[in-house]
């Protein structure tokens, strides 16, 4: 096992007398898909939030290559190569698709706004240089004809693959994913399945990943954990945490464990009568 | 026929009715005829009558707009030739009936000019076409006829043979232009576009010189308001912080110039450049100032901030306190213009130019900003603060700079003004003034630099152009704004995107050899 790139140790992000994170703690390995799962409200988006810098934990470490990050404000954690989407997505959307690609180059360039009006050599090689990357990174997330559609007006599964490929193009080593196939249908989801699967594979990107769908899930992750109200209550990979009477019972409520062990005999007998 | 279609006829007729008996009782109806003697090369001494022929006129063509107005897009002929008719019906009765009053009014002789100061007898007899109790018929007849005409003119023009002509004319046009694209030498294509600036710059090199003082003067104001409107949209169309304090800068660039180069109050006569240069980095100073505590403001609240500002900046230059060092409420008088070369340089014409070549300065820098990793970071943080921060844009550096190169853009214009007009006093930093500049971008269209010009020249531009018709002014300009603001909420020339994808294919086809690289915008 490779060293972990990020790790929160016993965060907690109270509002008010709320819980909503309580005492969680995750490692993820490089290069590694790692789930989050979890009910509606478990806690899923904040911890997310509390990783990227949006909130300030009120407890525990966020560490990033063992250097803590909880508390930087979240352009830093941008800088230091953590991007993010977002479950309700948020595009720029009165600017095309390429500028939203453009804008997600930002880090990367380093030409301040005198250069930019009298345009030295190094701002034209520049600029060319990141249009160049900012058409291939739409080629890659698969806009390629849309770059200059405005966002707002792409289909929907195409506004998420161009947030992830703005989230792309800060060239991040940790990518954190909310619920990437929501309102996506069958064959969106599986496509979507495989271009995260693309990612970590080709580019070498860590993924954490909050997902209700549990055939993605299932299918892709290295690790899953279980979030409900706030706190982890399982770890493991699919197959474990698939067993686990304590996430059957979050998820379908108390005596659901048992329903569920009845109908997987049922379903096991029907596969050996068929 | 159907009630549906009868009734929004027949309320638009009533409505357009209405309107004309307004124009009546403010005589604007007059005022559009002599305009229109005008228009034919009559000579027109002011307060006199113009002749009945453009009373008609006039009337003709308000009916035909009714009727082209009335008749409704996807209609049949016959419907919208109906629909114009009950139009102009309605119009005819309802000023037919205004007009056995106004006769009423001729006939006992009474003077309503007590009451309502513009209407004269004479206004009235030339509305009725001099004719008396038949006019209320000529009326009907009339406004029935026009309606129906332009009614009709609209069934031509939009019918699908005229389309498919309009069509052809277009294609035919578009052949003509890519047979000469292919057909340019490869220089013109070069240089063609420099070559054109050339002749442009030639061609604004003569008419300061031609048309008077006083079109250089309006020219003028309308330059000056460009680069404001610039300036401003650097820090509300593309940072999104919308401030209502602009003049402050305007005042400090202004002041700057005025209290370093004139005699008094301090007699320091820098001259004019090194002034401006000063008023320039005062207007900078003042927006780190005012923008380092204000950053985490958004929206309403920031709004109210720099208006606040705004109002703190013109009563200190107004207030007793200052008085010794700003010149207080009487302003600062005699402010030397620029030398060029050893020479005077402050005619009304140099001035003109000083403007024009400011503002195409402007339009550069502006050009460049916005298309640059700084542009776009400014858009990204006023679509998205949150998310643009978390993709890795500073916020508070990105705002700030905004802040500060917008209010150069209002110190230089500021230094300019003060200059031109020889004076400045509290009175020229008032907060119309940062209204103006804002309507400026709102009117012409956010982000878009014809847009601030088209703004620029409708808002400082056409009221001084309107100064003609005098008393009708602030209503003819009220009239435009809220008819544009319905038609165009998006203002006159609204800002597109980039299509960057689009351009970059182009370029690669054209650029099939190596050599030219780069991003010429």
């Amino acid at each position: 096992m490779t060293d972990p790139i990020i790790q929160v140790k016993n965060v907690s992000k109270i509002f008010g007398g709320l819980t909503a994170v309580n005492q969680v703690d995750i490692e993820v390995p490089e290069k590694h898909i790692y789930s989050i799962i979890g009910p509606n409200g478990a806690g899923k988006t904040t911890l997310f939030n509390c990783i990227s810098g949006f909130y300030f934990p009120e407890k525990g470490e966020v560490l990033f290559y063992g250097d803590p990050i909880q508390g930087l404000s979240t352009n830093l954690v941008a800088w230091l190569g953590i991007s993010r989407t977002y479950q309700n997505i948020r595009l720029f959307n009165n600017l095309t698709a390429v500028e939203n690609i453009l804008i997600g180059l930002h880090r990367n360039l380093k030409t301040n706004w005198f250069e930019a009006i009298i345009h030295t050599k190094r701002f034209q090689k520049e600029e060319s240089g990141s249009v160049k990357e900012a058409l291939r990174l739409l080629d890659y997330v698969g806009l390629k004809g849309y770059g200059d559609f405005l966002a707002k007006n792409l289909p929907y599964g195409l506004q998420r693959r161009l947030e992830i490929g703005r989230a792309l193009a800060n060239q991040p080593k940790l990518l954190l994913l909310d619920e990437p196939t929501a309102g996506m249908n069958m064959n969106e989801t599986a496509e979507a399945t495989h271009f995260i699967k693309r990612l970590r594979d080709e580019l070498g990107i860590t993924i954490i990943l909050i997902e209700h769908d549990m055939k993605v899930v299932m299918g892709i992750s290295d690790r899953i954990s279980v979030l409900d109200y706030g706190t982890k209550i399982a770890e493991g990979n699919a197959a474990e945490i698939q067993a686990n009477p304590r996430v059957i019972e979050a998820y379908l409520g108390p005596g659901g464990a048992a329903l569920s062990e009845k109908y997987k005999k049922q379903r096991l007998s029907n596969a050996k009568s068929n | 026929m159907n009630k549906k279609l009868v009734s929004p006829s027949l309320k638009r007729g009533l409505t357009f009715g209405i309107v004309m008996i307004i124009f009546v009782l403010i005589d604007l109806d007059v005022m559009v005829a002599t305009m229109l003697s005008k228009l034919f090369g009559a000579n027109v001494i002011r307060g006199s009558i113009p002749d009945v022929g453009f009373m008609v006129l006039f009337l003709i063509l308000f009916g035909m707009f009714v009727g082209w107005s009335t008749s409704s897009d996807d209609a049949k002929p016959t419907t919208k030739l109906f629909q114009a008719l009950v139009a102009g019906l309605t119009l005819g009765v309802v000023l037919g009936l205004f007009d056995l009053i106004l006769n009423q009014l001729i006939v006992t002789g009474t003077d309503v000019r007590k009451y309502l100061a513009a209407l004269a007898p004479e206004s009235i007899r030339l509305f009725l076409f001099d004719q008396g109790a038949i006019s209320p018929l000529l009326h009907l007849g009339l406004f029935t006829v026009a309606s129906l005409l332009g009614s009709l003119m609209k069934i031509l023009l939009k019918s699908e043979s005229a389309s498919r002509f309009f069509k052809g004319v277009k294609s035919g046009y578009q052949g003509l232009q890519a047979k000469a694209q292919a057909n340019t030498p490869n220089w013109v294509k070069k240089y063609g576009k420099f070559l054109l600036f050339l002749l442009i710059g030639l061609l604004a090199f003569f008419p300061p010189r031609i048309w008077g003082s006083y079109n250089n003067y309006v020219v003028g104001l309308v330059g000056l308001y460009v680069i404001l409107g610039i300036g401003l949209n650097i820090i509300v169309g593309l940072s999104g912080q919308l401030m209502l304090g602009f003049a402050a800068f305007f005042a400090m660039g202004a002041y700057s110039v005025a209290l370093l180069n004139a005699p008094l109050p301090h007699g320091i006569m820098l001259g004019f450049w090194p002034s401006l240069l000063i008023g320039i980095l005062m207007a900078v100073v003042a927006a780190v100032l005012l923008g380092l505590p204000v950053m985490g403001m958004r929206g309403d609240y920031l709004a109210i901030v720099t208006l606040g500002f705004g109002e703190i900046i013109r009563i200190l230059l107004k207030s007793d306190l200052l008085t010794s060092f700003t010149g207080g409420p009487r302003g600062i008088q005699d402010i030397r213009g620029p030398t060029l070369f050893g020479q005077s340089f402050s005619s009304d014409i140099d001035y003109t130019y000083i403007i024009l070549v400011v503002m195409v300065l402007s339009i550069f820098i502006y050009k460049r900003l916005e298309r640059s990793r700084t542009g776009r970071a400014w858009l990204a943080v006023k679509e998205d603060t949150k998310v643009a921060q978390a993709t890795g844009v500073n916020i508070m550096t990105n705002k700030l700079l905004a802040l500060c190169l917008g209010a150069a853009f209002a110190g230089l214009a500021g230094g300019i003004f003060a200059a031109r007009n020889q004076f400045t006093g509290p009175n020229d930093h008032q907060l119309m003034v940062s209204m103006n500049i804002l309507s400026i971008l709102i009117v012409g269209g956010v982000n878009s630099i014809p847009g601030i010009i088209l703004g620029a020249f409708t808002l400082k531009g056409l009221p001084e152009i309107l100064r003609e018709i005098e008393n009708y002014r602030l209503l003819v300009f009220g009239g435009l704004l809220v008819v544009m603001m319905i038609s165009r909420p998006e203002g006159l020339w609204p800002a597109t995107r980039p299509n960057i994808e689009k351009d970059e294919g182009n370029k690669l086809k054209e650029n099939g050899a190596p050599g030219e690289g780069g991003l010429n915008d």
